[in-house]
């Protein structure tokens, strides 16, 4: 199941044209939307109500998007938060987390880029994360003896793989794309000219896919990359 | 002016010193004449009483009577002293009279001051309203009392000039702490009012006015220069801004155009049609090249304001530099290109981790970029005798000496290079975040390709080391 379906997300976005289309994008994609234009109603309805994951600008009127950011998790609130901004030099960036922002996403962005960090985040909340053996199909990964085996044949990677695949593994079955993985294997939080995270990627399915069926490892046109078992359960 | 002028700092603080010194000086001047005054009078006493020895030597072998007849050519120095002798019966009606200073000789000889007469019943002369200095020395067994007394006017007149000339003193302290505050206050002023007017011409959009600074070198003149340097810095800014906007407007003009040119376009097709769909990737693209152009100018104006000091860190250098070659392995092992990358261990600087990382990216872009298959791109980070190296050297087509200042400007882009994909302003960046970081970049010919090297200053003693290496 690539989406994680019936999830209630809360978008606090002044600008109507692109909260409507956030939201619509999220409904195709099979989230429910609750959506104010207001920082402090954001505030009272991420009080209230019972969201899976909130969408947060960082300019709002009533109440601004750190404030309320930073107000919930005073409150105990633990639910993830996605901020969007237009400001995006580094230390906006650190500002917005460590007011308690999960992940930082920067205007203008392409919404397949939205999806793939919010799904990232909702998944985050499931305990899975724990856990010290991953696996997928018959893809194996210990990150205690920091071994990776597939079919039960043992597969030798440089340590920037194996954290590249631990990252795609935490997140299999969600797009994630190259922008993320800059930042969360790599902390660059800038674009190269050249395409580094491509080359990477097919580095990393030589590795894990080549000799082995079916691929596990999948370019997601547009968006970036999936770790995904698409053989019949 | 003049309210101006009384308004200053300088010259009420000269006011208050010249107060504070004329009561200085008024003390001073005050003890002094009470020291002489007391001197003079005690001097006269010594004389009174040598002048009076020589009576009572005589009154005691010839007793009082004596006195009584020949008193008048006794009194040897003429108009110095006169002498009396004197017969009151009631001894302290007398002594009310006379109201003694001291007395020395067993209490018999008594001294004081008073107009003569006060104490005598007649006018022996015609200045004895003045006061003067008299020893009235009780004659033992008598019941006469002998009064020797000396006109004071001399010593007065003495005192006097000493008073007047201690008060012109006063005057003329008052008034040259007046005067040198008047002066100081003004030239603060004259000195203010040239950086006010200064300041007003740059409020006003002159931001070529500087301060005038003057040959004095004193604190005003260091504060103009400061000033100026702050007004330089802020010249530069505001000119590199106004570089940014204008070639942000010509560099943005054409794909903006491009790109609404194309959305026109795809009001006629079909929606269904595979050109459509193909239309629509392409201004897609087109948006993600405007941003990418877009966020590149951003950074190079981050690094060029140079004010983002907080998210500044140490950066273990040899780490990051051995990342980035990691990174840039796979890449160019794909275009069949071979990456040597050597670093020495232990480099630290203090740096903006991200934007220094995209610098070091940019370079290895460009090599990765211009340099055939089969060519070597070499990546070093090392410490020389002056600086932190960081070197990216290429077999590529490199760039002819004579374009090298050019490279780094904005948008330029030499002609074997126009085919490639790219958009003018990494080396730009690579430039502004060298500069940001107190380094200089050199290119040079590595026949063929490029090197570049980017000069890091070391950093200072306590920095050198990464934390905690040097503790077990």
């Amino acid at each position: 199941m690539p989406y994680d379906l019936g999830m209630n997300i809360l978008l606090v976005e002044d600008d109507s044209q692109t909260a409507s289309f956030i939201r619509k994008g999220l409904q195709e994609s099979g989230y429910m939307v609750e959506h104010t234009a207001d920082g402090l109603e954001g505030l009272n309805l991420a009080l209230e109500g019972q969201y899976d994951a909130l969408i947060v600008d960082r300019m709002l009127p009533g109440l601004d998007g750190l404030a309320l950011i930073q107000t919930l998790r005073r409150r105990r609130q633990s639910v993830p938060v996605l901020i969007l901004s237009a400001l995006g030099e580094v230390d906006n960036r650190v500002e917005g987390l460590r007011a308690g922002g999960d992940d930082y996403l920067v205007k203008p962005y392409a919404f397949s880029e939205l999806l793939a960090r919010l799904q990232a985040l909702t998944r985050r909340v499931q305990p899975a994360q724990e856990q010290t053996l991953l696996r997928i199909a018959d893809l194996e990964m210990d990150l205690m003896k920091r071994q990776v085996r597939r079919a039960d044949q043992p597969i030798l990677l440089q340590p920037r793989e194996f954290k590249l695949l631990e990252y795609l593994m935490h997140n299999a079955g969600q797009v994630v794309t190259r922008t993320m993985l800059l930042e969360k294997v790599w902390d660059y939080h800038f674009d190269p000219q050249t395409n580094v995270i491509d080359v990477h990627i097919s580095r990393l399915r030589s590795k894990i896919d080549r000799d082995f069926h079916p691929p596990l490892l999948h370019t997601v046109r547009g968006a970036g990359y999936m770790l995904h078992d698409t053989s019949p359960a | 002016m003049i309210r101006h002028l009384l308004n200053t700092t300088v010259f009420r603080l000269s006011l208050v010193y010249a107060l504070l010194f004329s009561l200085i000086a008024a003390m001073a001047m005050v003890s002094i004449y009470w020291v002489a005054e007391s001197h003079i009078t005690r001097q006269v006493d010594t004389r009174l009483q040598l002048e009076a020895d020589v009576f009572l030597s005589r009154i005691r072998a010839q007793g009082p009577e004596f006195l009584l007849q020949r008193i008048d050519s006794l009194s040897r120095n003429g108009d110095e002293f006169s002498v009396h002798v004197l017969n009151h019966r009631n001894f302290a009606d007398l002594l009310k009279l006379f109201r003694p200073e001291y007395t020395t000789t067993n209490g018999h000889a008594l001294f004081a001051t008073h107009p003569m007469k006060d104490i005598l019943n007649y006018s022996p002369t015609a200045r004895d309203d003045e006061p003067a200095r008299m020893l009235l020395y009780l004659l033992p067994d008598s019941g006469y009392q002998l009064l020797v007394a000396t006109d004071m006017s001399e010593q007065k007149a003495l005192l006097d000039k000493m008073y007047r000339s201690t008060l012109m003193a006063m005057a003329v302290i008052i008034a040259l702490a007046l005067f040198g505050g008047g002066l100081m206050g003004y030239n603060v002023l004259r000195r203010i009012d040239s950086i006010s007017r200064t300041a007003d011409t740059i409020i006003s959009g002159d931001l070529s006015q500087r301060m005038h600074v003057t040959w004095r070198n004193d604190e005003f003149d260091r504060l103009s220069i400061v000033v100026n340097n702050m007004l330089q810095r802020i010249e530069q800014l505001m000119i590199a801004m106004r570089g940014v906007t204008d070639n942000l407007a010509h560099d943005l003009r054409n794909p903006l155009n491009r790109l609404r040119n194309r959305l026109e376009s795809v009001r006629f097709l079909n929606p269904q049609s595979g050109d459509y769909q193909q239309a629509n990737e392409d201004a897609i693209q087109d948006v993600d090249e405007l941003i990418k152009t877009f966020n590149a100018l951003l950074s190079i104006a981050q690094a060029e304001s140079r004010v983002q000091r907080k998210d500044w860190s140490r950066v273990d250098l040899t780490t990051l530099v051995n990342d980035l070659g990691e990174l840039y392995s796979a890449v160019t092992e794909d275009k069949d290109q071979q990456l040597d990358c050597h670093t020495e261990t232990g480099l630290v600087l203090t740096a903006n981790r991200q934007l220094l990382a995209q610098a070091i990216t940019n370079l290895l872009d460009n090599a990765v970029k211009y340099t055939p298959g089969g060519g070597l791109i070499r990546l070093e980070a090392r410490r020389d005798d002056s600086s932190l190296l960081v070197r990216v050297s290429d077999t590529g087509i490199g760039i002819p000496a004579d374009k090298h200042e050019h490279v780094f400007e904005r948008f330029v882009r030499l002609d074997n290079a126009r085919s490639s994909p790219g958009n003018g302003l990494g080396l730009s960046l690579v430039k502004a975040v060298v500069d940001m970081h107190g380094g200089r970049i050199t290119l040079g010919d590595n026949a063929p390709g490029l090197v570049v090297s980017l000069h890091f200053p070391l950093p200072t003693a306590g920095l050198a080391s990464l934390p905690g290496s040097d503790h077990p």
